[in-house]
């Protein structure tokens, strides 16, 4: 695909690839649309202008995203959530990732008990977990509720989902590349940074991306572990007795916006790099050899 | 060859364990001294309702007497009586309703206070400081804010003929037409007025028996539980619903999201409702801010904007003749903000005796 | 029977400290913030809670009694376990040929621009994308407008919202994205070479596709059920704001318990769906090995 030929061309392959290839094209194309539509439609009522967010709609109008720009307590609210997803995303990936290797590799004999006690965070409802935790640091460690308080509580639900991702592609990782590299007189740490962590990179982001969309949303455990603050979800969901307005709509729109920006600013700096490195890689490499 | 963390010394292991403990121990104290530098800029910690306030407001008071507020969003009585609870003195306001006030106080949470010596009080309608469930010895419970009895919407289109009482909900004629609120125990006191029982938060098993009868009856009618005032809104503008039960307000809701006209009454049997006041928190470690706080905070126009901008009763009479000033009389008449003693003919929400039984009930009914 | 090359390259195991040391930070974080204090949940589900509701030390089993002897609860848990069963098998479904095609067809660095595509929607807040499919799935939504415009049907339907079919719609919608991020990440380190090596020997490919794609991601396939099937028995805000009147889903019955400050009934409820749980993953625990097995090569 790289290169601009299409591999089918190459590879002997029987007559089903090419109708199956189209149709796996289509339903990619179906899903997305699919998960994109309601995104549409929030969006969509951003620019309306009753305060009732939803149809008919009737607009369009930018009155919401002023309004939105002059509530401070909402913006805090978004910089405290997105503050609260990085740093709880972050060590929760962390750990998660660290734990995964004895998980998988130290023939424990009680790894599979271990990995069913951390599937039990994702069983219990959230609800019991913030209940627990407020008692707990309240009445059994006695600290104030604060940022930190957040981030562990989100910790405790977001790791297992990243231990569970990691180990399953450590599962059946072919050691023998490591050996290979042992051989060839790579430390353990060394081949650890360059041959098993990029193999199993895809689990590890695919760990952390999960452990943000968990933690942006998350209402119930955050209500009863925060401290004095507001987060983005805990602004939504006590709107309960006249309703979100579409501020709300557009606080969303915006930061998906901004996302969007942010990935793309860094896939395309990330690209920049490469061939950068690409050019001096091959100057220094002419200056050596020349 | 080793896996990469088989190597780790003993040594080295305690070393890293020791950087680490020591850094734990730094952030900790860190955050121990942030939350000493709060004090002295004159902030504090509120736990209340988004409709309590509105940011013109905290930024001139911030201005005028250099006061700011930490604002924690509130849910719901029941989750933050228990966070208050176990947080105590991190909180220096709550706010509540009706019956969570004396609630909290009997649990000594939060601390009565001489209402009069608030020179803002007077502007208050002397009703509101005078209500018994919030009168102690010791004082006053807490400063009194909005209130909004449950109405029941319906549009004329599909309903006739004008309903007036609880039992228009139990007509199998609007099968599948009702949003009410999914809050279980509210909803069976719903079915408990309509019975004609006395405290639909302390009923006997065998009100509940009745209430459960017309709960039943319920059941067919509902379409949907509306998780915020959102969704029973948008259900009335779609028209998938023709009755629903609200806070004040529906109407101009509905109107204003492009639906038709939808009429609002309160059953003759009487309904359920609510009225808030702020509390001060016992022990709060800004303890000494609140008080020059409301009587900022509660000043009549902002109280009369406050009003303007989220449309239910409050019991702040100044900023009536605001209104009225301002051509808001029509809806603050619909509204029903000059009639404050309506709240003595509502049932106040608040815990009760049967809320456990009322909640299996509702489990009951609407289980699987 | 030991290969004696993998004897060489291992190491005389040190003390299990060393050996095991990685797994610290996460043992802590579950010991401490998790398993402690949730034996004080256990307590309380074994407490009851008074009049005044506050939580009363007085040892009782009524509260797991209770679950079992009002037939609501039971079935209501049924209802869920096949509804988080129909979703997985959805997400599954529908969730497999994306990443397939993902992982075969498309470049590395699109493979990457997709998958965010797919998970930045879910970084924006649940109850507006919630709302969203109320206008869509309506009486006067987007769906029956289409439809109506298309002439497929006379009069806008009441059948695509407010019932199980959307919670159903609505939960796939939701967990989609973990389930596609499983399996993709299971399908990515998969040598597709092999399908090509086995139909060169004569495989056709859907035998290819059973028996040598299949079992290896099989790993991934379980992670993909858990992430969607558990999480799915905690499952509230869906069927309330999708589901109608009969939408309830086990933990919306729990939930009421919650809001009703009575957190006894709430804790021991939910300990007898963890309970079924952790019974399942444990009869089931040949299919859910983790550890290592070595001798792949």
């Amino acid at each position: 695909m790289a290169d601009g030929i299409d591999p089918l061309e190459l590879m002997p392959v029987s007559r089903m690839a090419r109708p199956l290839r189209a149709l796996l094209r289509g339903w990619a194309g179906v899903v997305l649309g699919f998960l994109y539509l309601p995104i549409a439609f929030m969006v969509l009522f951003s620019f309306g202008e009753s305060r009732t967010p939803g149809l008919p709609f009737r607009g369009p109008t930018l009155h919401w995203y002023q309004e939105m720009l002059s509530n401070g307590v909402l913006m805090e609210a978004v910089w405290t959530s997105i503050q609260l997803a990085a740093v709880a995303t972050t060590l929760s990936t962390l750990i998660g990732t660290m734990a995964a290797f004895p998980l998988v590799r130290s023939g424990f004999r009680s790894a599979g008990a271990a990995r069913i006690v951390f599937t039990l965070p994702i069983m219990l409802p959230g609800a019991l977990i913030g209940i627990a935790l407020l008692i707990f640091f309240r009445r059994a460690l006695g600290v104030d509720l604060s940022f930190w308080t957040v981030v562990m509580g989100h910790i405790v639900f977001t790791m297992p989902f990243v231990v569970l991702i990691v180990s399953a592609r450590l599962q059946g990782f072919d050691r023998n590349l490591e050996w290979a590299a042992a051989d060839l007189g790579a430390s353990p740490a060394r081949a650890m940074r360059h041959v098993v962590l990029p193999l199993i990179a895809p689990a590890i982001v695919a760990g952390a991306l999960i452990s943000v969309t968990l933690s942006i949303d998350e209402f119930v455990i955050t209500f009863f572990t925060v401290g004095p603050q507001s987060t983005l979800p805990t602004y939504i969901y006590t709107q309960i007795k006249f309703g979100v307005t579409p501020e709300v709509n557009a606080v969303a729109t915006v930061l998906l916006l901004g996302t969007v920006l942010l990935l793309g600013l860094a896939w395309a700096a990330a690209g920049q790099a490469r061939r950068l490195s690409r050019i001096f890689g091959r100057r220094r490499a002419r200056e050596r050899i020349g | 060859m080793n896996d990469w963390y088989r190597d780790v010394s003993r040594r080295r292991f305690l070393q890293v364990s020791a950087v680490a403990g020591a850094a734990v121990a730094l952030g900790g104290v860190a955050a121990a001294c942030t939350t000493g530098a709060s004090k002295k800029t004159g902030t504090f910690n509120w736990m209340t309702w988004s409709d309590h306030y509105y940011d013109t407001q905290l930024d001139e008071i911030k201005k005028a007497a250099d006061i700011g507020t930490n604002i924690s969003e509130l849910a719901d009585n029941a989750e933050g009586f228990a966070k208050l609870k176990e947080v105590t003195g991190q909180l220096d306001m709550l706010s509540g309703d009706a019956l969570w006030v004396p609630k909290n106080f009997d649990e000594g949470l939060v601390e009565a206070f001489d209402i009069n010596s608030l020179a803002v009080s007077k502007q208050l309608y002397s009703i509101a400081r005078e209500f018994e469930i919030w009168t102690k010895p010791a004082g006053y419970l807490g400063y009194p804010f909005g209130w909004s009895p449950i109405q029941i919407a319906y549009n004329p289109k599909f309903v006739s003929p004008a309903p007036d009482s609880w039992e228009v909900l139990l007509d199998p004629k609007y099968k599948g037409r009702i949003v009410v609120e999914n809050q279980p125990v509210e909803v069976v006191a719903y079915m408990a007025k309509l019975a004609g029982i006395k405290d639909p938060y302390n009923m006997t098993d065998a009100e509940l028996a009745q209430a459960k009868e017309a709960l039943l009856r319920l059941k067919p009618n509902i379409l949907k539980f509306a998780q915020q005032n959102t969704d029973t809104v948008a259900a009335l503008v779609s028209e998938e619903a023709w009755l629903a039960t609200s806070n004040l307000g529906a109407e101009d809701r509905v109107k204003d999201a492009g639906g038709s006209d939808v009429v609002t009454f309160i059953p003759k049997e009487g309904t359920i409702g609510w009225m808030d006041a702020e509390m001060i928190v016992k022990g709060g470690k800004n303890h000494d801010l609140i008080m020059p706080f409301l009587e900022l905070a509660e000043q009549k126009e902002y109280i009369a904007e406050n009003f303007i901008k989220y449309g239910r009763p409050l019991f702040n009479e100044g900023a009536y003749k605001i209104l009225v000033d301002k051509g808001e009389q029509e809806r603050a008449d619909r509204y029903l903000y000059n009639k404050p003693e309506t709240v003595l003919t509502m049932t106040l929400k608040g815990p009760g005796v049967s809320t456990d039984a009322a909640i299996r009930v509702f489990n009951e009914v609407f289980g699987a | 029977m030991v290969d004696p090359i993998q004897a060489s390259h291992q190491p005389r195991a040190r003390s299990n400290l060393t050996r095991g040391w990685p797994f610290l930070p996460a043992g802590v974080v579950l010991l401490v913030l998790f398993l402690l204090p949730m034996t004080v949940m256990v307590a309380f589900s074994l407490w009851r809670t008074n009049s005044d509701l506050d939580v009363v030390p007085d040892w009782t089993l009524d509260n797991y009694i209770y679950f079992f002897s009002e037939g609501t609860y039971v079935r209501t848990f049924l209802k869920t376990l096949i509804m988080a069963a129909a979703v997985t098998a959805a997400g599954i479904a529908t969730a497999l040929p994306f990443a397939y095609f993902l992982v075969r067809y498309v470049g590395q660095r699109w493979q990457r621009i997709v998958l965010l595509a797919v998970i930045v929607p879910f970084w924006t807040s649940y109850l507006l994308r919630a709302y969203a499919w109320q206008a869509i799935l309506g009486e006067k939504g987007a769906l029956n407008q289409f439809l109506m415009g298309i002439g497929l049907i006379d009069e806008p339907s009441r059948l695509f919202v407010y019932n199980d079919l959307s919670v159903w719609l609505v939960l796939l919608y939701v967990y989609f994205p973990f389930a596609a991020l499983a399996l993709y990440t299971a399908l990515e380190k998969f040598d597709f070479n092999q399908l090509n090596a086995a139909q060169d020997l004569g495989a056709r490919p859907d035998q290819a596709f059973r028996r040598i794609l299949l079992p290896q991601i099989r790993p991934g396939v379980i992670t993909a059920c858990i992430f969607v099937f558990v999480p799915i028995l905690g499952e509230f805000l869906t069927p309330t704001l999708v589901g109608g009147a009969q939408g309830a889903l086990i933990a919306n019955l729990i939930i009421n318990f919650f809001r009703g400050l009575q957190y006894t009934t709430m804790a021991a409820f939910s300990f007898v769906i963890a309970g079924f749980v952790i019974v399942v993953l444990v009869i089931f625990r040949r299919y859910l090995r983790v550890e290592d097995v070595v001798a792949r090569g």
